[in-house]
Order: structure tokens, then C-alpha cells, then sequence
């Protein structure tokens, strides 16, 4: 499985559906990562710099890979 | 170790539970069933006076406490709420109306196919339909809205609940209903049967296990990881049948079920829009419940009125003969229903 080094998660199901849409090639949907919550919803995961035309009201957080886990930064 | 590999961890914790409390007592291809058991639990308080289904079922306790517990210990408890909570409690509602018209709920639809009931292939096909039909939905924006934040005093209110609830149980247990026959009077000493509900509640809220959730991933983002529990359960309590002598391949004369397909699988497609616009199956809502999800204690409510207002009105299911007329208008209902709520509630949003 690809490696990434970041991942956003969202509010909703849609939240990450269309910032997946609007982001295009290079970004994966998969389940939040279970380190980050017990919640069952979509997060996105990415490599390199997200541009702030990406991040909107759907987005809840951006985490980066810290080690084996992941390290809040927005 | 991954999560696929936890995932399927709790699926066989879960299967094994199951094979182990019908060696114990309770009905066949039931070890677990949220719906039934919320009905059964309802019933021993008195909400419905269905002679055959009064108990009070200590699993629910178990899988609440469980969660609870176990949210606890690693800081998952969070509690929150206001994200719809009287659309959730109709939501619930209708849930439990589609569950009791299949006799099961989507955990028990999976422990009836392992028991190699059939009847259950029809419910499943539903039950992916209308989990389906919800994602399009998901995709089109559909939303309950956001929850905030909430007291531990507003979470632990719940859970505080069930333990009052059992305490008094054993204590005072003349104040509850027991049935003399049928499925209610079929069930494991109580302590085993709080046990396994701790060990599910444990492993599932661990894990995130939802019955609907594993479809869902499938239809929107093409990840198998929930389903792994899914198919866990299945072979698990497959194995566990076929070592008990439990298999029985068939559609007649299935315990607790009924051939009417048409409404075997509307009742399961019920089941599988309403989770996934819940979030999760009744098996979730039970452990979100625990966490300090107030929303999802709106839904277990909204369950607990459906499963009585399902035998007062001669809404459920009757085992070998399946829904009467007031059952098959109930589902149509529940579906319009939900629809509506999922059409109101779906904002589209370009992107």
C-alpha cells in the first residue's frame, strides 16, 4: 500500500468526496486512521504541500506523519 | 498489527460469542441480535406484551458498558450530540421496524447465513441495496449535520442508565416480564451473557466494526477493511455451527424466520438506507452510544419505540408465516420515509 504523508479529515462523507474530486490524481480515500479517532469516517491522504483552495468548511483537521503516527497541524 | 488484521480479530471474538452463547441457551442463530435483543429488553420493561419475547437481554448491557469502558481507558470518550437528534430517533425507528419484519438484524442476518439459513440471501441483497442507495445520497451531500461537544456528566448518562437497569434486574426481578416460551425464554446465565457483550463491546468499538460501515467503504471509496469483520463473523461462526452441529442448509423450518423474500429483503433494505444515514447498524449505534454519543443514544431510543410500538401494532414479523398487512404497509412507509428525510437532508454542493 502507497505511503503518504499527510491526511485530512472531514466532517462528512461528501466533505471528503469532494476535496478528493477537486484535488485529483495523487489523492487516496481510505478510513480515518483509528490513532486519530473512533469515528468510522473518510479521510484523504496525500503527499506534499495541500493549497489553501483545497481546504474549505468540510475540512476538520490535517495531520502529518509523525513516526508511526500522525501529528496534528491545522 | 493492521487494521485489517483487528478488524478481523473482532469479527471472530464476535462469531465465537455468538456460537458460544447458543451452546448456552440462547435461540438458534441468535447468539446476538441487536434488534431482537433491544426488543426482548423493551418487552421485559413492559413497553410491548409480546408473551414470547420478554428478557431482559444482558448483552446490551454488555456491548454499551464495553464501549464505554473501553472508550474510557484509551481517551475515545468524547461526548457529543445535536447532530439531528429527533430525525435520528425516526431513523432508529424505521431501522428497527425493516429488522423485525426480517426477524434480525444485520448481525444476526449474518449468523443466520452461517447457520445456512437462506432466507437471510435475499435479506442481504437488501441490505446492500439499500446501503446503495444511501451512498448516493453520501455522495450527493447527505448530512445530519455536525455535533458538538457535550458534558461527561451528558455521556456517561447512558451508560449509567443500563447499569441501573441491570442492577435492578437482578435485584428486583420481579419488576421485569420473563417469557415462559419462544425466543424470549431462550437465553444464557446471565453472566456469560454480560461477558460476551463486554467482549464484543470491547472489540468492536477497538475496532470501529459496523456491519453497515463495511459495505458503505465498498460503494464509496473501494476499502475492504470494515467488511474483513463482516466476512470474520461469517466463517467464524460458520466453523463454530459445523463443530456444534448447528448447520442446517435451507429455507424451511429455520429458527426464528420466514420465506416471505419480497419482504425479507425490503425489511433489510430498510435496515441498510437508515444505517447508513445513522452511521452506522444498530450494533454501532450501541457502541457510539457508549462512547458518550448522544446522537447515537437518540437512535438506540428511537430503536427501543420502534420494537414496541412493532408488537403492539402488529408491525413484526410472525417466525414461519413472516409480516402481516400491517408489517408490509409499515416498511412502505419506513421507506418513503426515509427518502424524504434523505432528500431533505441531502445538500449538493459544487466541487
Amino acid at each position: 500500500m502507497e505511503d503518504f504523508d499527510k491526511v485530512v479529515t472531514f466532517h462528512t462523507h461528501y466533505g471528503a468526496l469532494t476535496f478528493s474530486r477537486r484535488y485529483g490524481k495523487g489523492c487516496t480515500l481510505r478510513p480515518v486512521p483509528r490513532s486519530l479517532s473512533s469515528s468510522c469516517g473518510t479521510a484523504a491522504y496525500v503527499n506534499g504541500d495541500i493549497a489553501e483552495e483545497f481546504i474549505d468548511d468540510y475540512v476538520e483537521g490535517i495531520y502529518i506523519k509523525d513516526g508511526n503516527g500522525w501529528k496534528r497541524i491545522r | 498489527m493492521s487494521d485489517k488484521i483487528r478488524v478481523a480479530a473482532a469479527g471472530i471474538v464476535i462469531g465465537l460469542s455468538a456460537v458460544l452463547l447458543v451452546s448456552f441457551g440462547n435461540p438458534q442463530n441468535m447468539g446476538f441480535c441487536i434488534a431482537c435483543f433491544i426488543r426482548d429488553s423493551v418487552g421485559a420493561m413492559k413497553f410491548h406484551s409480546a408473551p414470547i419475547v420478554q428478557y431482559f437481554r444482558p448483552e446490551i448491557v454488555g456491548i454499551v458498558l464495553g464501549s464505554f469502558a473501553i472508550s474510557v481507558v484509551f481517551g475515545d470518550f468524547r461526548p457529543r450530540a445535536g447532530s439531528s437528534p429527533v430525525l435520528r430517533f425516526i431513523i432508529g425507528f424505521a431501522v428497527m421496524t425493516g429488522a423485525l419484519v426480517f426477524l434480525g438484524c444485520p448481525l444476526r442476518m449474518v449468523l443466520r447465513l452461517a447457520g445456512g439459513d437462506l432466507n437471510a440471501v435475499t435479506a442481504l441483497l437488501g441490505f446492500v441495496a439499500g446501503i446503495g442507495v444511501g451512498c448516493i445520497f453520501l455522495s450527493n451531500g447527505f448530512s445530519l449535520g455536525r455535533a458538538k461537544e457535550e458534558s461527561h456528566a451528558e455521556g456517561s448518562a447512558f451508560p449509567a442508565v443500563m447499569i441501573f437497569l441491570f442492577i435492578l434486574f437482578l435485584a428486583v426481578p420481579s419488576l421485569f416480564a420473563f417469557s415462559e416460551s419462544g425466543p424470549g425464554s431462550m437465553h444464557a446465565p446471565v453472566w456469560i451473557a454480560l461477558a460476551a457483550g463486554l467482549a464484543v463491546g470491547i472489540a468492536s468499538e477497538r475496532t470501529r466494526l459496523c456491519m453497515a460501515g463495511g459495505v458503505r467503504d465498498i460503494f464509496l471509496i473501494r476499502d475492504y477493511t470494515l467488511l474483513i469483520g463482516f466476512a470474520a463473523i461469517f466463517v467464524s461462526t460458520l466453523i463454530g455451527n459445523l463443530v456444534t452441529g448447528r448447520f442446517s442448509l435451507g429455507l424451511a423450518d429455520q429458527p426464528v424466520s420466514h420465506s416471505m423474500h419480497l419482504w425479507n429483503f425490503l425489511g433489510m433494505f430498510v435496515v441498510g438506507l437508515g444505517s447508513v444515514m445513522l452511521g452506522g447498524c444498530p450494533l454501532r449505534q450501541l457502541i457510539l452510544a457508549g462512547e458518550g454519543n448522544g446522537d447515537s443514544v437518540m437512535a438506540v431510543l428511537g430503536m427501543a419505540a420502534g420494537a414496541a410500538v412493532a408488537h403492539n401494532f402488529s408491525l413484526a414479523s410472525s417466525a414461519g408465516t413472516g409480516p402481516g398487512i400491517n408489517g408490509k404497509i409499515a416498511v412502505v412507509i419506513a421507506i418513503v420515509m426515509l427518502l424524504a428525510i434523505a432528500a431533505i437532508k441531502t445538500a449538493r454542493r459544487e466541487g
